[in-house]
């Protein structure tokens, strides 16, 4: 079984190696981070994870150059909006030789898939990524139940 | 060794290494008298994780995010990766002089020029 394991971890390294190879294609021809995932194109801005820690839902999006006065969070039940701006930032007496990073505003919602606590939200911004602790609400919790 | 023989070796597991994708930041590049300053994106990448290694007029940079993920996942739309783009630096910069600053995921990393480098004007004198 160990053998079938270690068959199966060369594969996976194998594929690795590929992905690589083929994300390298993008540098080749000029292109920038587009995606977590290799080939998605079309982009939805900010990106976010979204993960269920029984009690919570954390979301995190990736919001990079973004100050904490320029974003907004809204929740409502089970709805969440993020929005915001992301302010140019080039600097005074410059020629400017490249720009790709795109300044713009910017809103996603989002339908969550518990009802959250809204009072009891805590928003951290950090290294460029926004994260959201969402407690579930009451109703949504998990709950043990004793048996009779 | 004779020339003939042929070795068959498996890989071992303890050379399987997994490597985190690669994806180039998205860069701007700005240039005054005195320096290139480059801005890159690097949401989720802590300081340490970041290196920059100019060698022979190329410069690598490259900042690897590891996110600690808990519970389990409802959705993922980004993940671990390296971003590493790598650029051609022109001969005029002062190597020893280069640095950089990290803030809310953007790094700006600055190419001073050196002396000789810079532009000057020249006065012409009346003969």
């Amino acid at each position: 079984m160990i053998t079938r394991l270690q068959d199966i971890n060369q594969i996976l390294g194998a594929m690795d190696l590929f992905r690589n190879q083929m994300n390298s294609m993008f540098n080749t021809f000029d292109r920038t981070y587009s995606g977590g995932r290799d080939w998605s194109m079309a982009e939805t801005y900010p990106r976010t994870n979204l993960s269920d820690t029984g009690d919570n839902l954390e979301l995190i999006a990736e919001v990079p150059g973004v100050n904490k006065e320029d974003l907004q969070v809204k929740i409502q039940g089970n709805y969440l909006e993020i929005s915001g701006t992301r302010k140019p930032d080039n600097p005074e007496g410059y020629t400017v030789h490249r720009t790709e990073r795109e300044s713009a505003s910017f809103s996603r919602s989002f339908t969550l898939p518990y009802e959250v606590d809204a009072g009891k939200v805590e928003a951290t911004l950090k290294d460029g990524l926004l994260k959201l602790c969402l407690p579930k609400s009451e109703a949504a919790k998990p709950r043990q139940i004793s048996i009779q | 060794m004779s020339e003939n023989e042929i070795v068959a070796r498996t890989e071992q597991s303890g050379e399987l290494v997994h490597q985190l994708p690669v994806a180039a930041p998205a860069v701007d590049v700005y240039e005054n008298d005195a320096e290139i300053l480059l801005h890159a994106d690097m949401p989720g990448v802590l300081k340490d994780d970041i290196s920059v290694n100019i060698d022979n007029g190329k410069m690598i940079l490259s900042g690897m995010r590891r996110l600690q993920s808990t519970g389990s996942a409802n959705w993922r739309e980004f993940t671990d990766i390296e971003f590493r783009r790598t650029f051609a630096v022109p001969q005029s910069i002062d190597v020893n002089k280069v640095h950089a600053e990290l803030k809310d995921g953007v790094l700006r990393l600055h190419l001073p020029k050196s002396e000789a480098a810079k532009p000057r004007r020249i006065e012409i004198k009346a003969g």
